[in-house]
């Protein structure tokens, strides 16, 4: 009699969840919610529902950790050959599957689409004696080791970035003093108080900054300069480097080929629709737009010139 | 006097009806998610971020400050009444305050806990008002190496004042920092202590360690040792409220613990386990009624729970001021800024003064609406602790293993969780202090990170560490800590 | 856990036999320095600059467990007393009870296995149960009931306010 009063109200609740909708696309987050990751992901969706691209249900799961291979390796595991499964990831995850070595490949994954990108840039205190970027590298040169530079974690981005300015200018890029820094802020502030020479990072972190009078930014990775920012690129500096620290997103491994180009398609129409602008301007992202197959030969650029660098560091075989 | 005026104005807005009732719910919702043990305010703010795309800025704002104290209070008041802190700054919290509720005096440490948050959140807020700028500039100010002698001043003090024995203090200090250890190296992008487990590589997961460590460690040393004759738990014994004797002794820990939050929690870093943990430690210096620490004073509710209000409030200063996001809360709180377009920094207050004073004001109209809704409230959570003792601990159990599932969908976690409640369990049994072993989870990647850090800026010349005056002072204060029982001693014997 | 055999037999004993020698205890610190330092051995000690990589502040931890165990160990043998921590509902100096240890350990273990494939409801419904009888409650069918209703209640809560907590009961689907 007992038992069967306990499972009365088990049923009723049960009742009521096997009443609510099925999730159509399942989409991988591989980091915490309220970074950049996360955001994209939503924001993207949310922009192809306003947009009527993609007005479906959306499912979405947050796996943080270790630039994202913790979250695509469950995301390779649940959904191989699904069709409707795909997963945000980004520029750090290609540094972090060769210094974790982490047993996924992203040639297994089904290139999507790349969305945006942040520029990275790099900056001396407002006091600093360094007024251009040639003057820090000639620093460098001269003493790598009374030169320490603060950026992002080993092997991201921001160290990658440096070391393509070390391998420019021929300083041997394991003589950099390159100290990663916990957050964005701590770069800042050892900058602004001189424990650093200089720092690296996305532009979102330093320009305030730059406008405060606090730093001066002397560089940019981007290809060209940056509307709003009085900037010299690399490249205009006499070092060829373009990188970018972009975003972008892999369906399954195996996904049907039907549903892939659904995918890619949906992509194509999001990156020119009317809604995903108002996002881009309102997060301050650039487009960095590339779909499909070309996607995937940039990801094995990428990974070969990563792996490079890392190798020179010291930081891989 | 400008700054007086737009205030008001501030007051104006978030004292809009509508803008009152966003921040109810924010309590509300704060309070509801809090509760659960190892989700605190960030966890919190990011779940609610999708909302925010629905309503305008001001109004988000003034939710997630309400959100922001909600989430708080909500972990204080588990920490008292089920000795299971849901984030670290209440932590200390735990140590007194649950002795308390355990001798039915939970309703003054509930209201102490309320009221300390509620003044340090008021003198925080009129700081926050007039000061910002000035604080502000703190955070360009600390160098490496002062904050890696912060962090031994804290290993220290709390390895020495904590627990009976000094051995067994570092013991469990040395213990916390072996875990911190865990996961990928920042500097080098190496794995270590992980034993080639994937799950590992991110750390492990400071609330979980928090979580098994009081409440599944304490769940299996009760029920070995439970004693069914013994006296069910008494709710409320003697006078409910706080008595005159209780503010007596609550009003200086208040404001000492607010002097110590604020300006840590304006640091990078800083946070509020540091100030917590000092205020605990402060007070347990300062008091008048050393016996009665370990089993239920009040100065170690009120302080802690203050320094951590006035925390709250001090991370706002960066971020606001200086667009310099200092903790994983102001992280969630720039990205929601970012939602919206807004870029938080100088020019924010001038760019959008109505948003800066309206967040400025509702932080103070969600702290009264905090005290409004929770005092009255006190009497009906203090109930929670007639449920018979079985039932009790059985539900304690079934939230701690939600929350800890919550945070991240993770076995591993749930792995974690027994290793390291069975380790809480021993630890009981032997009697050793367990809050060290979490100070040196949270603080020692930082102090590992800073003396890097600070060693490698100055090439590896040891001398850095002793560069800046404020090191100086703060390794000196650890040396005493550490051999003050000795030289006291030996002051008695000559005498 | 032979050692909780041990110290209950100690306390047990006649007044004579006095001080209980947990030497376990000075071990178990010393092997997890050893632990510690044996991950810090595949690790750098040296970085360029820093002159401190990325093992030597494991080295360091280790090597202060190992000297701490060493301490405790004396301590121990010098006769240190551990008196368990008094608390409201527990008496230290009483003996510990082994089954209700167990059962406890074995709520707070069901949920590794438990969680993922029967979620969060039913795996509440068993630690809830294992809990109430360590603690000696014989009202099984209620204390399942309460259980259920308590982790349903939960699930539904957070899962609307935003927490992710898995499927109902992911087993069937739902």
């Amino acid at each position: 009699m007992n038992f069967r009063k306990a499972l009365l109200p088990l049923a009723v609740l049960a009742a009521m969840v096997a009443g609510s909708a099925q999730a159509q696309v399942n989409v991988m987050l591989p980091a915490n919610p309220g970074g950049g990751w996360d955001s994209t992901g939503r924001q993207a969706f949310q922009a192809m529902n306003d947009a009527g691209i993609y007005t479906g249900a959306v499912n979405f799961t947050n796996k943080g950790g270790a630039g994202g291979t913790i979250g695509l390796a469950e995301f390779q595991g649940a959904y191989t050959g699904k069709p409707d499964a795909l997963a945000v990831f980004g520029a750090i995850t290609v540094g972090s599957i060769i210094l974790n070595k982490s047993p996924i490949d992203l040639a297994d994954f089904r290139p999507v689409a790349r969305l945006t990108a942040e520029y990275l840039v790099i900056a001396v205190a407002d006091s600093s004696p360094h007024q251009s970027l040639q003057d820090l590298v000639e620093a460098m040169k001269a003493d790598p080791g009374a030169t320490p530079i603060g950026g992002g974690s080993a092997g991201g981005v921001d160290h990658i970035a440096l070391a393509l300015l070390a391998q420019a200018a021929d300083i041997p890029v394991s003589d950099l003093n390159y100290i990663p820094q916990a957050s964005g802020a701590e770069t800042v502030t050892g900058i602004v108080n001189g424990t650093l020479a200089a720092g690296i990072s996305g532009i979102s972190e330093f320009q305030q900054f730059a406008e405060q009078g606090r730093i001066r930014i002397l560089g940019i990775t981007s290809a060209e300069r940056k509307e709003g920012l009085d900037v010299p690129t690399f490249k205009e500096a006499g070092y060829d480097i373009e990188i970018a620290n972009w975003r972008g997103i892999l369906g399954s491994p195996d996904m049907p080929e039907d549903n892939y180009q659904t995918w890619v398609d949906r992509f194509t129409q999001l990156n020119e629709s009317e809604a995903w602008a108002k996002v881009l301007e309102t997060q301050g992202w650039d487009q960095f737009f590339i779909a499909g197959e070309e996607f995937g030969s940039f990801i094995q650029e990428e990974n070969e010139r990563i792996g490079a660098i890392l190798k020179e560091a010291g930081l891989a075989e | 006097m400008e700054t007086f005026s737009l205030l008001l104005q501030g007051f104006g807005i978030a004292l809009q009806p509508i803008n009152l009732f966003w921040a109810f719910l924010g309590s509300l919702l704060g309070t509801a998610i809090g509760v659960l043990p190892g989700i605190g305010p960030a966890l919190t703010i990011a779940l609610l971020l999708p909302v925010t795309i629905s309503i305008a800025p001001t109004s988000a704002f003034i939710m997630f400050a309400g959100v922001l104290y909600g989430a708080m209070y909500g972990g204080s008041t588990t920490s008292i009444l089920i000795n299971t802190p849901g984030e670290a700054g209440s932590m200390m919290t735990a140590l007194e305050g649950n002795k308390m509720a355990r001798a039915g005096r939970g309703a003054a440490a509930l209201a102490t806990a309320a009221i300390g948050s509620f003044i340090a959140g008021t003198i925080s807020t009129v700081l926050l008002t007039f000061s910002a700028p000035a604080i502000a500039e703190l955070a360009f100010y600390f160098r490496p190496a002062d904050y890696f002698a912060l962090t031994v001043l804290a290993f220290t003090s709390v390895a020495v004042v904590m627990g009976t024995s000094r051995v067994r203090g570092f013991i469990s200090l040395f213990l916390g920092l072996a875990l911190g250890l865990v996961g990928i190296d920042q500097m080098t992008g190496q794995a270590r202590l992980t034993f080639g487990i994937p799950a590992l590589f991110d750390g492990i997961e400071l609330t979980v360690v928090l979580v098994s460590l009081f409440a599944v460690g304490e769940i299996l040393y009760v029920a070995s040792r439970y004693r069914k004759d013994g006296s069910e738990m008494t709710p409320i014994r003697g006078q409910v409220w706080m008595s005159r004797e209780d503010w007596k002794r609550s009003w200086k820990p208040w404001l000492r613990g607010t002097a110590l939050g604020f300006p840590i929690g304006a640091l990078p870093g800083g946070g509020s386990e540091i100030p917590t943990m000092l205020s605990y430690t402060l007070e347990r210096k300062l008091t008048k009624h050393p016996e009665e620490f370990g089993k239920g004073a009040i100065e170690g509710v009120a302080g802690p729970e203050a320094a951590n209000n006035a925390a709250a409030a001090g991370i706002l200063i960066p971020l606001l001021t200086l667009g310099l996001p200092t903790s994983a809360t102001a992280a969630v709180l720039l990205a929601a800024f970012q939602n919206y377009g807004l870029q938080p920094g100088p020019f924010l207050f001038t760019s959008n003064p109505d948003l800066v004073w309206g967040l400025i004001a509702s932080l103070y109209v969600g702290n009264t609406v905090l005290l409004v809704l929770n005092l009255p409230l006190v009497g009906i959570w203090v109930r929670l602790l007639s449920i018979p003792a079985p039932q009790l601990y059985a539900g304690i159990l079934v939230f701690a293993t939600i929350g800890i599932w919550g945070v991240a969908n993770s076995v591993v976690d749930l792995v974690v969780m027994v290793l390291v409640g069975i380790a809480g369990y021993v630890m009981r049994v032997y009697d050793f202090p367990i809050a060290p072993v979490l100070i040196g989870l949270i603080l020692g990647p930082m102090a590992e990170q800073q003396l890097r850090t600070a060693l490698a800026a100055g090439q590896g010349n040891p001398l850095v560490l002793v560069s800046t005056p404020l090191s100086v002072v703060f390794l000196v204060i650890a040396a005493l800590f550490l051999l003050a029982p000795v030289l006291i001693r030996r002051l008695r014997a000559n005498a | 856990m032979p050692n909780e055999r041990g110290h209950a037999a100690a306390v047990g004993d006649s007044a004579k036999a006095a001080v209980p020698r947990p030497w376990w205890l000075g071990g178990l610190v010393v092997a997890l320095g050893c632990l510690c330092l044996y991950g810090a051995f595949s690790l750098p000690q040296v970085a360029r600059y820093a002159g401190i990589g990325p093992g030597l502040f494991v080295t360091l931890v280790g090597s202060g467990l190992v000297l701490l165990g060493l301490l405790l160990l004396i301590q121990i043998a010098q006769g240190e007393t551990f008196t368990p921590q008094d608390t409201e509902d527990a008496s230290g100096s009483e003996k510990a009870n082994l089954t209700a240890l167990l059962t406890a350990l074995a709520a707070a273990t069901v949920p590794v296995l438990t969680m993922r494939a029967l979620g969060v409801p039913l795996t509440a419904l068993l630690s809830f149960t294992l809990v109430a009888r360590a603690f000696g409650s014989r009202r099984t069918m209620i204390d399942i009931a309460t259980g259920a209703i308590l982790g349903s209640l939960a699930w539904f809560l957070f899962t609307r306010l935003g927490l992710q907590l898995g499927g109902f009961m992911p087993f069937a689907g739902i």
